[in-house]
């Protein structure tokens, strides 16, 4: 009785286990479509495909690929911790995949041993470029980076809220202490500075400094309650102007900027003045980076038989990194503070001005 | 089926109690390190300003302006003082009062806070209020597993009964709009997962800590499921719920400091005030609260009396589930509204944590857990205005403290003696 108790007990849990770690593939009869019969497929990091955010907007690249009947059929598989890596990556390789998009530096490691051991199979790996141990870059065969300067979009937000800050104070925190996350810091942070120097202005950067490379990190990207306090302490220390680089844990920035009022947000990956419109009475402007098209265009390539393993690097140059209208701030920021943003532009891309970032590509 | 639990070592045979040594030392070390660090090697000449009132107050207090070093040196002095009463006191043979040990804590901390916070200003009350607010899930957690493991039976699921209870709260008081309905239906969640945990544990004699776990891994898959299905692609009406409003309590929102900390708050945190008064009185003052003791202490003995063992401990985890539940809905709407996937980050085991700690009492749970909540949240602050701290010790102070807390304050920490075993009538 007992054992059968337990039995019964163990096969649920490993049911409902199987059920909450991988999506089974909507239709194992593939071939029944008709048409271009490729399969693009996607593994997700932590914090699933309604991120708001990262994950999402490079899903929004697949999808959009299926749209335009360059792929028939989309698959994807969400981590919800680490341990979900390696299987969830291997489930797309049982799949008969055309390209499987792995969103995410943390999946690198389950990307390149699943590219060594399967040649055959094509994959892109968002946000991630492989380096040994001296810090020289590397290259896989059936692997193709997609990575984003995207210091270089934040830098003319931090400039934009330097800007705009009432304070002269902006705060700006992270999720974990990812380089795809200090990136945005890093550019924010260089923005700020460029602004004090070319305006005489002093406005200061809380919670990030670029030298020491230390600053308020939740640990996670899950803690809501976490980053919500982080958003209200730097609101108390006078922060009027937060940029939460933090994938769906923005959203307690927003609610934050909301009911502390005369605070303004600054999205990152998508313009959330589209994606998250609930908070968009809050939202300054946002910085781009275009996973989507990324993930589209590798996608077509792969489709097309021209699959190579040459990095994609999205730049202000190339429009694969940038920064979202103001919206509804569109009033509060002056046309010359546009012109100076539309001109520092200029300069980036022709080099001119030099934005770095120990995590740029 | 035999007997299986063994009766528990007789705590009344140790009559005479020998002080130790353990805490005049520990006492010592860390004020030692309070003379030396932020007495001595302080910086002279800064001041550390904290702001005690907010704008909202109705007495405007002047922030208080510190020269830091005196006064980190009067205060790791009194430290310095304590620890030496501590010593007379064990050389007498006489134990070392808590209230003592609480008394350096609160000054140790002071210099540390003042050290740190040289030549800046901080807002003391915000301080306190973050610290509440990533205490409030804590607290509820530490709650709803000391009412299960005061009856015998473990709760693993705290943080699966947490994510039940922010999901349901959220989708309900989205779709009737009501926040009043939101919370019922917290609690029916908690209460849910609590009778699942309940069935197996208790009636099926499945291992208490195997279906705690499972019962977190099938919470956090079932709402990633409803979240990514129904949640997030149609966020309006499903996951929009209104956040609670505070409410200000006439009188003791005026105490300067800790008024606006406790008494501005949403009714989740008076409900939490409630709940802990209330366990701590009824499980030590009550009849009820007896046999609660009786069922985890010895079940044979409370059967032998004509206690239902099995029954009592069903209701207990049944009541510690919506305990729980409830507090899950602090995330949502206590705090930020909406629903997001695994928004519990793993704050159940840390309440389970806090339950221990506070040695299976509700007041010393709440202290604990308030412990964990301000240390996280000082070092949120303390990072925002730049200490002469590494980042990296930084993050390391919710531990530091907790292992000064075990070592100087707790002491030794035994469970209820039957915690964790089964009880089959023999």
């Amino acid at each position: 009785m007992k054992t059968a108790a337990r039995s019964v007990a163990v096969a649920g849990a490993v049911a409902l286990f199987a059920a909450s770690c991988g999506e089974a593939p909507e239709d194992e009869g593939s071939d029944s479509a008709t048409g271009s019969a490729a399969t693009g497929c996607m593994v997700s990091d932590e914090g699933g495909i309604n991120d708001k955010s990262f994950n999402e907007t490079s899903y929004k690249g697949l999808q959009q690929a299926e749209e335009e009947g360059i792929i028939s059929e989309v698959s994807f598989a969400e981590s919800q911790s680490e341990a979900d890596y390696e299987p969830n990556v291997r489930e797309m390789v049982q799949q008969d995949c055309s390209i499987i998009v792995t969103v995410g530096f943390a999946l690198a490691a389950a990307t390149e041993q699943a590219a060594n051991a399967n040649p055959d199979e094509k994959f892109a790996i968002v946000d991630y470029q492989y380096k040994d141990a001296n810090s020289e870059v590397y290259e896989i065969d059936n692997v193709k980076p997609l990575v984003f300067n995207t210091h270089e979009a934040a830098f003319l937000a931090g400039y934009a809220a330097a800007a705009y800050t009432k304070t002269g104070k902006v705060g700006t925190w992270g999720g974990a202490k990812f380089p795809t996350v200090t990136i945005f810091m890093d550019g924010f942070y260089d923005g700020v500075q460029y602004h004090n120097q070319q305006k005489g202005t002093n406005v200061q950067v809380l919670g990030w400094d670029k030298e020491s490379q230390e600053g308020q990190f939740v640990g996670d990207f899950e803690n809501t309650g976490l980053a919500k306090q982080i958003s209200d302490n730097l609101i108390s220390q006078g922060a009027d102007v937060l940029h939460p680089v933090a994938g769906p844990l923005a959203a307690n920035a927003a609610t934050a900027a909301q009911q502390a009022g005369d605070v303004a947000v600054i999205w990152a990956d998508s313009d959330g003045f589209e994606s998250a419109p609930e908070f968009k009475d809050v939202i300054l402007t946002s910085v781009l980076k275009g996973m989507d098209n990324a993930v589209k265009a590798a996608v077509e390539e792969t489709v097309n038989g021209n699959f190579s393993n040459e990095p994609y690097v999205g730049t202000l140059e190339n429009g694969g990194v940038g920064l979202a209208p103001f919206h509804e701030f569109e009033d509060e920021i002056s046309q010359e503070t546009k012109d100076e943003i539309d001109q520092i532009r200029e300069q980036i891309i022709s080099g001119d001005l030099v934005v770095e970032s120990p995590a740029a590509f | 089926m035999s007997q299986t639990v063994q009766a528990a070592p007789d705590e009344s045979r140790q009559t005479v109690v020998r002080p130790g040594w353990k805490t005049p030392i520990v006492l010592v070390v860390f004020a030692l390190v309070a003379f030396v660090f932020f007495g001595l090697l302080g910086d002279s000449g800064r001041t550390s300003t904290f702001r005690v009132s907010t704008s909202a107050d109705a007495w405007q207090i002047e922030p208080l302006a510190l020269s830091s070093r005196p006064v980190a040196l009067a205060l790791s002095a009194l430290c310095l003082a304590i620890a030496v009463y501590a010593i007379a006191l064990v050389r007498r043979g006489q134990q070392v009062p808590l209230s003592l040990t609480v008394m350096f804590g609160v000054a140790f901390v002071l210099a540390f806070l003042v050290w740190a916070v040289a030549g800046e200003q901080i807002s003391l009350t915000s301080l306190l209020q973050g610290a509440l607010a990533l205490s409030v899930p804590l607290v509820f957690g530490a709650m709803s597993g000391l009412l299960c493991e005061r009856s015998g039976v473990i709760n693993i699921a705290i943080e699966g009964q947490l994510l039940a209870g922010a999901f349901l709260s959220a989708v309900v008081a989205s779709l009737t709009g009501s926040v009043v309905a939101g919370l019922v239906a917290a609690v029916v969640a908690g209460l849910l997962v609590a009778f699942v945990l309940a069935t197996f544990a208790i009636k099926y004699i499945v291992n208490q800590i195997i279906v705690g776990v499972v019962l977190n891994v099938l919470v956090l898959g079932v709402t990633n499921f409803f979240y990514s299905q129904l949640l997030a692609p149609e966020s309006a009406t499903w996951n929009s719920p209104d956040t609670l409003s505070r409410v200000r309590i006439p009188l003791l929102s005026e105490i300067p400091v800790l008024g606006p900390v406790m008494f501005n708050q949403t009714v989740i945190v008076y409900i939490m005030y409630i709940t802990v008064i209330g366990i701590q009185v009824s499980l030590f003052r009550s009849r009820w609260g007896l046999r609660v003791r009786s069922v985890g202490e010895h079940p044979e003995a409370a059967d032998t009396l004509g206690i239902d063992v099995n029954r009592t401990r069903f209701r207990n985890v049944l009541l510690g589930g919506m305990v729980a539940g409830f507090g899950g809905a602090f995330f949502t709407l206590g705090n930020v509204g909406s629903f997001s996937q695994d928004m519990s980050a793993g704050q159940g085991f840390i309440a389970l944590a806090a339950m221990i700690f506070g040695r299976w009492n509700p007041i010393g749970a709440l202290g604990a857990a308030l412990l964990f909540g301000f240390a996280n949240n000082l070092q949120s602050v303390l990072g925002i205005i730049g200490t002469p701290i590494p980042g990296e010790f930084m993050l390391m102070l919710p531990y530091v403290l907790t292992i000064f807390a075990v070592a100087g304050l707790v002491g030794r920490v035994r469970a209820p003696a039957a915690d964790g075993r089964p009880y089959v009538k023999s």
